[in-house]
This record gives structure tokens, sequence and C-alpha cells, in this order.
């Protein structure tokens, strides 16, 4: 039995939805994503390309982001720049695998919200906006959200408001990971500490599943490796 | 051409509901100097553009200088936690928030550039973003018959780019990441470059391979080192997190006065005009 974190399994859970020469873009306040960019560069998929908004491609390292996924740290450790402009468009003409993205709140239908609570023109609460979403979500080939909260106010059977949708693939949250599949939001796997009453009980629609699988744990590789490449854990900011 | 300027002298040419692009990204070489002299100046209606803002759009709204925003996302990242000002002030509906998807100001801005008034997108094609803003809008693409998303192009009055080198002329060098600067430098009618440090025209040229906005191009150039405090400025500082925790805490209109005061001195420093390098 290894000892990990939720943030550790959520990290670890993303590292491995990245498959060895895949392009991965991760954005602003995206610290998870980016270690877990590197944590798959460092183990299965040493040729994954890993893109960034300063435009730093394949920094060596991580470590100095510690309040910011967007600095010139980024560009400093990388091996070639590439900035946000030519990623977009490398993601407009196909050339984009993996976009992580945010949101504040999710439904069964695949549609995000990350921009008002409330009216559009005069909000109850102004959230900081999609970012690239809108633009990322339906060009990218495969978009990965993580959301750090769980409940039934982020989970729900419609959004307020539609930033975006498109070819969303998966959440993953601190209970579960769910995917996108015929038009659905559905459960893939439950967290190992958690029940399916638990994820049912913190999430505002019916759940779909076909069989309830457990998420794999994190290996004691993976968990090493985590401690080498993000010594000041980074990865856990948001909890 | 000669082209250093004080501060006070290149925000006094911003007129009230200028369209003003602001250089950097979030938290990092935001032109945080002249920001705070637009506030001196109690600047009123300013429409600001920005693919991703933070201090500079929070502290601009804190003051009541902010007509509209035009961005995608405005936030201090997860450490710092979300803009207060801003969000109140776009609740309270005193700020209108022309929400992007930060591509959309790229093209909205590659427009202008190309002097067209509207640039496709091929990416944004779903959600309530086409349908509540007026800058969106569908139509069928008169080639192929399909339906083609556009934004309506934004042409900056000025566009105010803190960068690290620039002689008196005004070509400058960014070190580091340029995020939308340079495509900003093209974009607006006005470019204003506050920088680090003015250096020889005979170093400039040196370099002149990497100048990544040439003099021609430039209207003023104002020499304030530390002008992206408390944003980070590559090579120069980092963020300054105690100035930010506690801008993000106050609340009185009076407090932000007070807040941008302390930076009078600093602002300032080089306000004579004449040659430093």
């Amino acid at each position: 039995m290894v000892n990990y974190r939720i943030s550790d399994l959520m990290t670890c859970t993303i590292a491995d939805m990245l498959k060895d020469g895949e392009t991965v873009f991760h954005g602003v306040s995206s610290q998870m994503p980016m270690v877990a960019m590197h944590l798959a560069r460092k183990l299965h998929a040493p040729n994954l390309v890993h893109l960034n908004i300063p435009g730093g491609v394949n920094p060596s390292s991580v470590k100095q982001s510690s309040y910011s996924s967007a600095g010139s740290d980024l560009v400093e450790a990388g091996e070639s720049y590439f900035p946000l402009d030519q990623i977009f468009d490398l993601s407009m003409r196909g050339k984009l695998d993996v976009a992580f993205l945010g949101g504040i709140q999710f439904d069964i239908n695949g549609n995000v919200n990350a921009s008002v609570i409330g009216d559009y023109h005069k909000p109850k609460v102004r959230l900081p906006g999609g970012a690239g979403s809108a633009v990322l979500i339906p060009t990218a080939k495969k978009a990965i959200i993580w959301r750090t909260k769980h409940d039934p106010r982020t989970f729900v059977e419609q959004v307020e408001f539609v930033t975006t949708r498109g070819n969303l693939w998966k959440i993953v949250t601190p209970l579960c990971v769910f995917v996108f599949k015929n038009g659905k939001l559905q459960l893939d796997s439950i967290h190992p500490h958690t029940t399916l009453e638990e994820v049912q009980k913190q999430t505002g629609f019916e759940l779909i599943y076909d069989e309830v699988r457990y998420t794999k744990e994190p290996t004691a590789k993976q968990l090493q490796m985590l401690k080498q490449i993000d010594p000041y854990d980074y990865r856990s900011v948001e909890f | 051409m000669y082209k250093l300027q004080s501060l006070k002298e290149a925000a006094g040419t911003i007129s009230n509901q200028s369209t003003v692009a602001l250089g950097g990204n979030v938290l990092h070489r935001a032109p945080m100097a002249f920001v705070r002299e637009l506030a001196r100046q109690e600047k009123k209606e300013l429409r600001l553009v920005k693919t991703a803002g933070a201090h500079d759009i929070d502290l601009l709204c804190a003051v009541g200088a902010v007509g509209t925003v035009d961005a995608g996302f405005v936030s201090y990242e997860t450490v710092y936690g979300l803009p207060p000002h801003y969000r109140k002030a776009v609740q309270t509906g005193e700020v209108k928030a022309n929400e992007h998807a930060c591509y959309t100001v790229i093209s909205a801005l590659r427009g202008a550039s190309a002097n067209v008034p509207f640039m496709p997108v091929s990416g944004l094609k779903y959600g309530d973003l086409l349908e509540h803003n007026d800058y969106f809008v569908v139509v069928e693409d008169p080639f192929t018959g399909e339906p083609v998303t556009l934004v309506r192009t934004i042409f900056p009055d000025v566009a105010v780019i803190h960068v690290q080198e620039c002689d008196e002329e005004g070509n400058a060098i960014i070190d580091g990441p340029k995020f939308e600067d340079v495509l900003m430098s093209r974009a607006a009618d006005r470019v204003i470059i506050t920088t680090e440090q003015v250096v020889s025209p005979f170093r400039i040229k040196q370099n002149k391979e990497k100048i990544d906005i040439p003099a021609f191009l430039v209207d003023a150039v104002v020499h304030v080192p530390g002008g992206a405090a408390p944003a980070s400025c590559y090579k120069k500082y980092d963020v300054d997190e105690k100035a930010l925790r506690e801008f993000i805490g106050l609340k009185e209109k009076q407090e932000i006065i007070e807040f941008v005061r302390k930076y009078d001195k600093k602002d300032y420093q080089h306000e004579r005009r004449n040659r430093t390098w």
C-alpha cells in the first residue's frame, strides 16, 4: 500500500491520460496539469511536446513556477520558443492533441461555464473567464478539464452560461473521472478512497455508468518522480 | 528622433474613453507604473484590451477608470486568487466585461494590424458567448457556404508596453516571453514604451536582430525602472508578493489611492528627461 494524497492521485491520473508524442498545452492557473505533463515526459511519454502560454517548449524543469504557470521560467528552461498565438493557430489547424482547461460549472451535456453566475451583462458573480477554452475545446483533439472541487453546485443538470462545449474528453475531480461519451458526461472511474454513493451525493445530476471502475492508484515510481520534479508541491496549490 | 518623455507627459496624452492595449500577461511584465499614472490622472471610461490581465485591470477598475474590458481571462492565478475590484465593477454594472477567448483578442488585434474590419476565427463554434456578444457573428463563408465565425477588429488607440531595454528613439527589446506585445505594437494607432533601461543607440544597433518593436512604430519612451512592479519583469525582478496581497485585501477607494501613492517616488525617479546611459 503506497501513501499518497488526492492531489498526487489526480496528477498521476492526468499524466496517465497523456500519450508519447502528443502535443499538449496548459494555460494560466494550471500548476497541476503542468506537473502532470512533466511527469508524463519523465516516465512513459518522453516525446510528449509540452506547450504553454509564455512559449517555452519542453521546459526541462517546472520547479520555478511557484505562483504562475505562465512565467518566463518556462521559456528559460525551454528548448525552443513557440508562444500562445502560434499554439492557438496550431490547434485551429488540427495539430494540438490535448488542451487542459478549467471552468467553474459543468453539466451532464458537456457544457462548460467559466464566465458568469447569473445574467451575463449584470452577473451575480463574474468569473475569471474561459481564457482559451471557447476556441480550444472545439479544436483540440482532446480537451481535459481538471477541477479540485466536486460538489452539486459544480456538476449540475444545466450550466447557467455555456462558455463552450466540444471535444471535451475527460474531467478529473477529487472524487472521480468523468468521460464525455455519446453526448453525455459519464462516470469513467471513481477514486479508490470514495464510494459510488458519495460521488452521486456530490453530483447534481444522475450518474451514468455501465460498471463501476476504480481509478488506478499512483505507482511508487510515479510518486517518487513527483517528489523529484515537484519538490515544492505546486500540484497541490488548489487544495 | 528623441522620444523620451516623463511618465506624466506620456500618460497625459491618453484621453478618456481611449482604447488601451496593455502589454504583458497576467502577473508578468504588465506596464504597472503607467497604469498607476492613469489612475493618478483620474482617467475615465478607458476601454482595456488584453488576452489575460490581472493587477493592471484590477487596479484601474478599483479607481473607476474603466468603461469596458475586452479580455479572455482576468485573475491573479491560483495563489493570489480572483480580482476583487474587477469583479465588483462588473457585478455592479459599472464596467462592461466583453469576454473573449484569448485567441479572439489576438484575432481582433491581427485585424487591426492588417486594417480589416473583422477576422474569421475557426475555433469559436458553440456557446453563449456567440449569442450574448455583438462582437462575434456567424456568417456564411461566401466561397463554400459553410458557417464561419467572425470577430470584430479591435483598433487600439494606444498600446502601452513595458520592456527591459529601449533606446531614446524607441527601438525596444523584450527579454523572455513577448506575449501579445509585438502584435499590439502593430495593431495600435500609437505605441508608448516604458522601459527598465534606456540604452545607447550604439548598443541597440549591435543587437538589431533582437529588436521586437522598431523605433518608427513608437511615439514615446518612458524611463521607469521597476515599471512592471508588483508584477514580475524577467531578468529584473520577480512579483512583489506582499504588495499584491495587500492590494487584493483593500476595499475603500482611499486605500487604493494610498497604495498608488506609495509608488510615487519610484515611478517618478527618472522624471527628468536627460540622457541616462
